[in-house]
């Protein structure tokens, strides 16, 4: 295993897709930080460092798609995969490390974004508003669902042969589960009433009425629930501090990365290799 | 005679077809053993099973006398290395940092022999030239020095001259031929360049159908390529009579044609048959090449 990590990370430190991901990380961060100035110079608006810091996880799953079908989609292009195999690497001890890999990176990659807000963002609008420990809850949730989003873009990078299928479904699944997300978040946000404008003996009588697409309890459960298993929407919720309760998140991320970590050691196990 | 590797009726099925079937194959150490046989006939199932890429459907197989039901074939895989069908290079990397990240994978910390590497393939001059960039020579000749990382004692080659020009397939050669011979590598090679093959194997497995129909060495097969006499006879009955009587090996063809083999002196053996009035209506002798020998034991022609 240490030899399969050790390998890994030398090919990591060679590997453009690697060294694109966190240009583009500084980059953004930079742009966050210009955007921010921007607006607190022209419109005096406050801008908070903690949720500059937070921002970056509702788009981080792309990321990591992208990164995680390259990288690990030149395993078989390369005939990397095969030829591990064939000196004698136990096919669980690969996958694992490419797990490992990929999750060490999308982290990394969060925290020079982290570094960057901080180093610059800090002096620039003030501190962090928020107490420390709060941060850093946010902060460990989503680093959990990176390492769920890692162990679901593993998954399909390890069973499919094909870099540029790998990559495709990769993206597709990702927007789908940002789609997915919006669209619960969007119905768990509808307002219970909203204002119904009649006309009564020529005036104008706004009055509230229940608003018909609030949803019941249960419809409320379902899509709290899909929300809250979806790593998209568990994004959305920590970035906008929304989440009801926020120990809800990593126990489902937990439940992502033993699933298809699981599912996926046994089918790569199973694979025929060409 | 120690065996590096050993099949024991070997069946890898594709749903319903069958790509290898009952196959048996012992390769001894020490030897180039070629692989023959035509596309589709099992020869990279065959290396993808051995290499641990795919599963046989029955059968077991043997790398040094570990099963490969055993929980040690993953040790043992660490003495092997080999090419399939394309080498394994990580194109985006020079050929320094492709043998690199290979030391990583086996465990090796000193790199001190790379270059030695580099330059038993003939690759020292690469410098920071991408893998992409090279050759598909050099990409295979880098292949090869991938797959000879960690030192190991049993080489699998399959197809490694497919799309090389003349000079690079002489280059490819000699390097097995060195192999074999100064690091007592055990080679298995496939390949479709019979003639290139007959050149540095040592012993050969012709398959057809995913069965080995014949393991020959090459020495058994010179004797049966080379002195090959074709006599066209009208009385065939008396003739075998005679090669019995005299131990001769032949083989009857049709009802007037007969091949007799190891015999080097043709007109000697024209007279001995004369002494006993045995004349043959038309007698030639023909050098058979090794693709002659495989289309003839297929049963198939040339162009098949």
């Amino acid at each position: 295993m240490i030899r399969l990590l050790n390998a890994n990370f030398t090919r990591l430190k060679k590997s453009k897709i690697f060294w694109l991901l966190n240009i583009f990380s500084i980059v953004l961060a930079l742009f966050m930080i210009y955007t921010g100035h921007s607006n607190l110079k022209q419109y005096g608006d406050a801008v908070e460092v903690e949720q500059l810091m937070l921002n970056y996880s509702t788009i981080i799953g792309i990321v990591i798609a992208i990164f995680t079908s390259l990288f690990l989609g030149i395993e078989y292009s390369d005939g990397v995969m095969r030829n591990k195999i064939i000196i004698g690497h136990k096919r669980t001890n690969i996958y694992l490390s490419n797990l490992i890999v990929t999750a060490i990176t999308s982290l990394f990659t969060y925290i020079i974004f982290l570094g960057i807000i901080a180093i610059i963002g800090i002096p620039l609008f003030g501190s962090i508003t928020i107490p420390i420990s709060k941060l850093l809850m946010l902060l460990g949730c989503i680093f959990v669902t990176i390492i769920a989003y890692s162990s679901i873009f593993t998954f399909i990078a390890m069973l499919i042969s094909n870099k540029t299928i790998t990559a495709v479904v990769s993206i597709m699944l990702v927007f789908g589960l940002t789609m997915n997300a919006m669209i619960c978040f969007n119905k768990l946000e509808a307002p219970k009433t909203i204002q119904e404008a009649t006309m009564v003996n020529g005036e104008t009588k706004i009055e509230e009425v229940p608003n018909p697409k609030y949803l019941s309890e249960i419809q409320r459960k379902i899509y709290q629930t899909i929300l809250d298993i979806n790593p998209a929407g568990q994004m959305f919720q920590i970035a906008g501090r929304t989440a009801p309760n926020l120990k809800v998140p990593p126990i489902y991320s937990s439940g992502i990365i033993i699933v298809f970590t699981g599912l996926g050691l046994i089918l790569f196990n199973k694979k025929e290799l060409k | 005679m120690e065996l590096v590797l050993e099949t024991n009726n070997l069946e890898k099925k594709y749903k319903d077809f069958k790509a290898l079937s009952n196959l048996n194959i012992n390769i001894e150490k020490g030897s180039i053993y070629g692989l023959i046989g035509k596309n589709g006939a099992g020869k990279t199932t065959l290396i993808r099973v051995i290499c641990g890429l795919q599963e046989p459907t029955s059968g077991t197989y043997s790398i040094y006398g570990v099963e490969n039901k055993s929980k040690s074939i993953s040790n043992v895989r660490s003495r092997m290395g080999a090419i399939i069908e394309t080498p394994s290079i990580i194109v985006e990397m020079t050929a320094k940092d492709n043998l690199i990240e290979q030391y990583k994978l086996v465990g090796m910390t000193d790199y001190d022999n790379i270059d030695e590497l580099l330059k038993l393939v003939g690759l020292e001059n690469t410098g920071k030239k991408k893998a992409k960039n090279f050759s598909l020579g050099m990409k295979q000749r880098l292949g090869i020095a991938i797959s000879l990382v960690g030192n190991p004692d049993f080489l699998i080659l399959d197809e490694p001259i497919n799309g090389l020009d003349p000079q690079g397939i002489i280059e490819i050669r000699e390097l097995i031929l060195k192999l074999n011979k100064e690091s007592r590598i055990t080679i298995l090679i496939s390949s479709h360049y019979l003639d290139e093959l007959s050149k540095i194997a040592t012993h050969y497995g012709f398959l057809d159908n995913g069965t080995i129909i014949e393991e020959i060495t090459s020495e058994e097969l010179m004797k049966k390529m080379e002195h090959k006499i074709i006599l066209k006879v009208s009385n065939v009955k008396e003739f075998v009579k005679y090669f019995e009587e005299n131990k001769i090996t032949y083989e009857v063809i049709d009802n007037n044609t007969i091949n007799v083999y190891g015999k080097n002196n043709l007109s000697k053996f024209i007279n001995d048959l004369s002494k006993v009035n045995l004349i043959a209506d038309d007698i030639h002798i023909t050098d058979e090449s090794l693709e002659c020998y495989y289309m003839n034991l297929i049963g198939g022609t040339k162009n098949d």
